[in-house]
C-alpha cells in the first residue's frame, strides 16, 4: 500500500513536471514566472539526481568499513569490569610497526577484510600464540598537528552508555561517543579529568579469561597521572575498583586498582623529572628478560625511554617506544608457571 | 544549453553536500577522529614531552608476595580505601589451560 502511494505520488509529480505539461501551461504564465518555474524545476530535478549520486558514492564506502574481529573467539560468557581487555595502536606506518612487533614479541598479523577504506586507514589484528593481543591502525598524522603514536587501553564495562554518564558526571571529556562496532561490541573513548585517554568496551564476544599473560602478551597497566589520588577515585567511580595503597615516598604514590580480587592496574604519580608530560595510561608486555628485550628494541629501530630497573614485584621494568614513538612497557614476571605445575 | 555551467555547479555542490551528510560526523580535538567508515577509536596522543628518569624508589609494578606490603589504609583520600581486612591482590596467575 505504501509503495502504491509513493508510486501514485511520483506519477503525479512527474506528470505535473512533465515538459509537455509545462509547455501547455506556458500560455497561462507570464515569461518571468515561466522562467522561474523552469529554473526551480531544473534545480529540484538535479538535486534529486545529485542526492542519488551522493548516496550511491557513499554506500559502497560504508560497505567497505573496517570489519573488526571479535575480541574472543570462540565467544565466552566472561565479563570482567575494570580489566584492561584490549589495546590498539595508531601508527602512520603499519608495515614498520608489524616488522617491529613481530621481531620483538613474535606477534603475527592478519589484516581485516576490506581494510582499504576511502581515507587510507588500514587495520590489522595482532596475535600471539593464536590469541588476539592488539589492534593496529594505520593512519597518517595530520600535517598541521604535532602528535605521537600511542597505545589506547580498552577497559571492560557492561554498559558503555551508563559508563559515559558516570564519566561525564565525574569530570571526563567524551572524545568519541558510544557507538556499536559490528562484531566487536559497543565502545567509547574518554579523557579523564586529568587528561589521560582511555576507552571502554562492552565486548560482544565476552572478555578474556583471567589467566597469567604469557611472554609477549600484555600483563599490566599503569595510570601515570598528576594526581593519583583523584585519578584512582575517578576510576573507582567508573569501575567500582578496590583501592590499595602501597608504601611509597612522597611524590611517588603507588596505588593498586583491583576488581574481582585481581590487581588490574596501578595509579602512579607523574615523575617529577617529566614535568611536561601529560597524564596517560601505559601498558606493559610480559617479558622474560627486560634487558635483552630493551636491547632488541633498539636493534629494531625503537628507543629505550626508561632503562630496565628492578620494580616492587622483584622483576625488572622498562619503558620503550616503537619506531613511530608509541611508548609501552616491558615487565618481567617469572615463576608462577612453575608453581602451577608443582601444585 | 546555456545553463550547463550552472547545472554542473549545482550538481557538484549537491553531491558534495549529500556525501558529507551521509558520511557521518568526525570528532575533533585530541587528535581523535573517524578511522574510515564504521570505526573510530584511532587517536594520536598530544605530544607531551619525553620520558625522563623515573628516579630511585619510583615503582609501577603489581604487588607480589615478598615484593612489597600493603600500606595502612588511611583516610583523607578522594577514593575509598579497600577495607583493612582485604589482602592486597596480585595479577591473575592461573595457567593457559584455564582459558
Amino acid at each position: 500500500m505504501q509503495r502504491r502511494y509513493k508510486s501514485n505520488l511520483t506519477n503525479a509529480y512527474d506528470k505535473a513536471h512533465d515538459p509537455a505539461t509545462i509547455k501547455t501551461r506556458k500560455k497561462d504564465f507570464s515569461p518571468l514566472y515561466q522562467s522561474l518555474y523552469q529554473s526551480l524545476y531544473q534545480y529540484i530535478r538535479l538535486s534529486v539526481m545529485a542526492l542519488a549520486l551522493g548516496a550511491a558514492s557513499t554506500v559502497p564506502a560504508m560497505a567497505a568499513a573496517v570489519q573488526m574481529p571479535a575480541l574472543i573467539q570462540p565467544a565466552n560468557q566472561e565479563h570482567h569490569v575494570g580489566k584492561v581487555i584490549f589495546v590498539e595502536l595508531v601508527t602512520p606506518d603499519l608495515v614498520s610497526a608489524e616488522h617491529f612487533y613481530s621481531g620483538l614479541f613474535g606477534w603475527t598479523f592478519q589484516a581485516t577484510q576490506d581494510t582499504n577504506t576511502t581515507d587510507g586507514t588500514v587495520y590489522a589484528q595482532a596475535y600471539k600464540n593464536g590469541y588476539p593481543v592488539a589492534g593496529l591502525i594505520q593512519k597518517s598524522v595530520p600535517d598541521n598537528e604535532h602528535r605521537q603514536s600511542a597505545w589506547l587501553s580498552f577497559i571492560a564495562v557492561k554498559d558503555v552508555d551508563a559508563t559515559r554518564a558516570a564519566a561525564v558526571q565525574h569530570g571526563a571529556k567524551v572524545l568519541i561517543e558510544p557507538r556499536d562496532v559490528p562484531i566487536r561490541g559497543r565502545q567509547a573513548v574518554f579523557a579523564d579529568p586529568q587528561g589521560a585517554v582511555f576507552a571502554v568496551l562492552a565486548s560482544s564476544s565476552g572478555d578474556p579469561v583471567d589467566v597469567l599473560a604469557e611472554p609477549g602478551e600484555w600483563i599490566w597497566s599503569s595510570l601515570i597521572t598528576r594526581d593519583p589520588d583523584a585519578g584512582a577515585a575517578f576510576y573507582q567511580d567508573l569501575f567500582n575498583y578496590e583501592i590499595f595503597e602501597l608504601p611509597a615516598n612522597p611524590g611517588k604514590e603507588h596505588l593498586i586498582m583491583a576488581s574481582e580480587n585481581y590487581a588490574r592496574a596501578s595509579a602512579n604519580s607523574l615523575p617529577s623529572a617529566e614535568p611536561n608530560r601529560h597524564s596517560h595510561w601505559l601498558n606493559y608486555v610480559r617479558v622474560v628478560d627486560a634487558v635483552a628485550m630493551a636491547a632488541k628494541v633498539k636493534e629494531l629501530g625503537g628507543h629505550v625511554l626508561v632503562e630496565p630497573r628492578v620494580d616492587r614485584h622483584g622483576g625488572k621494568v622498562a619503558v620503550v617506544s616503537d619506531p613511530s614513538g608509541a611508548p609501552f612497557g616491558l615487565l618481567e614476571w617469572t615463576g608462577d608457571e612453575m608453581k602451577e605445575v608443582t601444585k | 544549453m546555456s545553463n550547463s555551467p550552472l547545472r554542473f555547479s549545482v550538481l557538484a555542490l549537491t553531491v558534495v553536500m549529500a556525501g558529507a551528510l551521509l558520511s557521518g560526523c568526525v570528532a575533533t580535538g585530541y587528535g581523535y577522529g573517524s578511522a574510515g567508515y564504521g570505526y573510530s577509536a584511532d587517536y594520536y596522543e598530544p605530544y607531551g614531552g619525553i620520558y625522563g628518569e623515573w628516579g630511585p624508589g619510583y615503582e609501577v609494578g603489581p604487588y607480589r608476595d615478598g615484593g612489597g606490603r600493603r600500606g595502612p589504609p588511611s583516610g583523607g583520600h578522594a577514593y575509598r580505601s579497600a577495607p583493612a581486612s582485604h589482602s592486597m591482590p596480585s595479577i591473575p596467575t592461573g595457567g593457559r589451560g584455564h582459558r
